[in-house]
């Protein structure tokens, strides 16, 4: 069965034929005029042997129009991705849609909405709500960014993969900071599951090692990726939407470029973080409108390129609570990218910014992904659904449609009933303690932990291979002296502690 | 193997669980023309509209369900009802309710919502319909010797409406025998309490409890 939602009308476009040729006549020239910055000296040998300018002593790349152009035509415009259920295999592009998470370095306090770090538990907590939630197609490379109890830094994600593998057959993300995508994509392979690679561009037009490497093992393993662009307009980006778009798409195409060399017709999407800057205090200011002008242009484009898109920016917010503010930041921006052309949209969990993520807010989000699989369904005109005899049938008052069978079959087909919307009368209201959604998300959240069921489990042997990659990890970053003597001796002790508990 | 009787109630079950107003009737005729005992198809036709709402209740089962099931027994409760009067059968139940949307209004899902569950856990329940006067719901209460009034108004415009059938019970000495509860969009507890009712429920489940209330069952 196909994942995720379909999208039944065309896209909503923005841009007319003629911008969209300028837009691409400008990332040419950017590529071809500039260049970008590579540290990775295997990947400037690649580039140089494919016709690329390429100065070693500068580590500058310059792409010819020909170059780019054929790389983007031998990208696939859909795409399969196998999970470790293949219940969860998913489909990217080009009217499939799918919903995934957005990080947060901490947990919030439902009480005081401060934000602090999360516990193991809490942490793992978070895996088994977005591994429950059914319109929660993949996961992102965190819920959260590790969780409390002293691991080293390097080890965070690493462990915090081992804990997604463990309770959650949905595929995930290897982000490369540090190479920690070389054990995240082992143990994928040990527990037969597909992962994507995720190079990351640092604007403007700057590539450093650890990312251009996730291509590399992109085409090693012969697994999907995602290429990340999170440039702040007018900090790191042109502040004019149009300039920005110009400077992301010339700083994801180096990569697409470089896959395609490396693995011909190997399977690529591009997701999109690009955010205005907050020119009161210098943060992103997530969750403006200038976001989704920005997304919708850029689903457009991508979509005329034939490559799958990814809104990263409909995650986060600049609210610290769950409230107005984050409702219209994160409904507004995710469904005006669903309909012009997001093949998944990167919507759960998170609150403000990437600093704060919630599974209660996952649960909310919820309803927001389903609303809008419901929009993107579109409307069925059909005899039946156009009902004409129906309508002859029960004619004026006192006729009603309530008790007829169309009734009981098209209401279940037309409506979406969120699963935690206060949706009840005043009175009814009065009655049942006058509850919010963020209480039933509460109740929903409950349940679901109650219930929760890895399908399937781990094996005992898959279980030895995280173990086990998991240790070589912890040896490499020792070596390598990113887990320093201190760090270790607390670590070793911090694992020795938790080697009884549930995993 | 069922035997012959047993087929034609669980055939009449099923056509409320299934909300197929055709079957229901199709059943009730032949549970004359086999002469079985009419006592025994109110009761099953009971034990499906609880089916129903007990699923409702839990939130398996939708507002077109409940009405929808509503629909098929109305359909085959005159025939039912003939059958009784004919034979003389006696029903047990734990009460009567006359019910009905008060004059002005004309909203009837609401109502029959609440009398289906009613029906669902052992009333007997006369439903008068939609737009009804004073002098009707009064003439019904002694007709039927009902022990509770059930009123429903979805407008605000016609809420007032309970009052005035209230003042006229109490004019015409029956005030004090019968119970009443209201209920609709347009009323709230405390409109309840400044009308006189004896009890309001915002949904229909509630009412059936507060019925039960009422008459101290």
């Amino acid at each position: 069965m196909l994942k995720g939602f379909t999208r039944n009308f065309p896209t909503f476009k923005i841009l007319t034929e003629e911008q969209i040729e300028a837009i691409h006549r400008g990332t040419l020239d950017i590529l071809q005029e500039t260049g970008v910055l590579v540290y990775n000296e295997r990947a400037l040998k690649i580039f140089e042997k494919a016709g690329c300018n390429v100065n070693f002593e500068t580590k500058r790349v310059k792409f010819s129009p020909s170059l780019v152009e054929e790389s983007l035509r031998k990208c696939p415009s859909s795409f399969r991705v196998k999970a470790r259920n293949p219940k969860h295999d998913l489909i990217m592009g080009p009217n499939n849609v799918l919903f995934f998470n957005f990080p947060g370095t901490d947990t919030v306090d439902l009480n005081t909405w401060e934000p602090r770090t999360p516990t193991k538990k809490e942490h793992t907590n978070l895996i088994k709500v977005l591994d429950a939630l059914p319109n929660v197609h993949f996961l992102n490379a965190y819920p959260y960014f590790g969780f409390s109890g002293d691991i080293p830094e390097v080890m965070k994600e690493i462990e915090g993969v081992a804990l997604r593998m463990r309770n959650s057959t949905k595929v995930t993300i290897a982000i490369a900071n540090n190479e920690i995508d070389i054990f995240t994509i082992k143990m994928a392979k040990a527990i037969g599951t597909e992962i994507f690679a995720n190079p990351n561009t640092s604007s403007p037009l700057t590539y450093y090692t650890d990312q251009v490497n996730a291509c590399f093992l992109a085409a090693e393993y012969d697994l999907p990726s995602m290429i990340w662009e999170g440039a702040t307009s007018g900090g790191t980006a042109p502040a004019s939407i149009v300039g920005a778009l110009v400077l992301s798409n010339a700083e994801l195409i180096p990569y697409i470029v470089l896959i395609q060399l490396l693995k011909p017709g190997a399977r690529v999407s591009v997701a999109n973080l690009v955010l205005p800057q907050n020119m009161t205090n210098g943060a992103p200011a997530f969750g403006e409108i200038g976001v989704s002008l920005h997304n919708v242009a850029f689903n457009q484009i991508w979509r005329k390129y034939g490559i799958p898109t990814v809104c990263s920016s409909c995650g986060p917010t600049s609210s610290k609570r769950i409230d107005f503010q984050l409702g219209y930041q994160k409904m507004m921006p995710a469904l005006l990218s669903a309909i012009s052309g997001s093949s998944a949209l990167q919507l759960y969990s998170s609150i403000y910014g990437e600093i704060t993520a919630h599974p209660i807010q996952a649960i909310l989000d919820d309803d927001i992904a389903g609303m809008i699989g419901r929009f993107l369904e579109g409307i069925e005109v059909s005899d039946e659904a156009l009902a004409i005899d129906l309508i002859n049938e029960v004619g004026p008052i006192p006729g009603h449609y309530l008790s007829k069978a169309h009734t009981r079959k098209w209401w279940k087909k037309e409506q979406f009933v969120p699963k935690v919307a206060d949706r009840l009368t005043y009175p009814e209201w009065l009655k049942k303690g006058k509850k919010s959604c963020i209480d039933y998300a509460k109740e929903r959240m409950d349940e679901i932990l109650a219930a929760h069921k890895v399908d399937p489990p781990l094996t005992d042997s898959q279980e030895n291979d995280i173990e086990r990659i998991l240790k070589e990890a912890r040896q490499y970053y020792r070596e390598k002296g990113l887990i320093t003597d201190e760090e270790w001796k607390v670590y070793k002790r911090v694992l020795k502690e938790s080697s009884g508990e549930e995993k | 193997m069922l035997t012959q009787p047993n087929e034609i109630l669980e055939n009449l079950k099923k056509a409320i669980t299934e909300y197929d107003n055709e079957k229901a009737i199709g059943s009730a005729k032949k549970v004359v023309e086999e002469k079985i005992n009419p006592i025994k198809a109110l009761d099953a036709m009971t034990e499906a509209i609880r089916k129903v709402g007990d699923g409702f209740g839990r939130g398996e089962l939708w507002l077109p369900d409940l009405v929808g099931a509503a629909d098929a027994m109305s359909s085959a409760m005159p025939i039912i009802e003939e059958e009784i009067k004919r034979t003389g059968a006696k029903r047990k139940s734990l009460g009567t309710i006359v019910a009905g949307t008060v004059f002005g209004d004309i909203h009837s899902i609401g109502k029959t919502m609440v009398c289906t569950l009613l029906v669902a856990e052992g009333f007997e329940v006369y439903d008068l319909g939609v737009n009804i006067k004073a002098e009707e719901f009064l003439e019904a209460i002694k007709k039927y010797n009902a022990d509770i009034l059930a009123m429903s108004a979805l407008m605000t415009m016609t809420a007032s409406e309970q009052k005035k059938v209230i003042e006229y019970l109490e004019k015409e000495g029956l005030r004090d025998k019968t119970k009443i509860m209201v209920g609709g969009g347009a009323i709230t507890e405390e409109f309840a309490k400044d009308v006189g009712a004896d009890g309001y429920d915002p949904t229909a489940p509630g009412a059936v409890k507060l019925a039960r209330k009422l008459i101290g069952k």
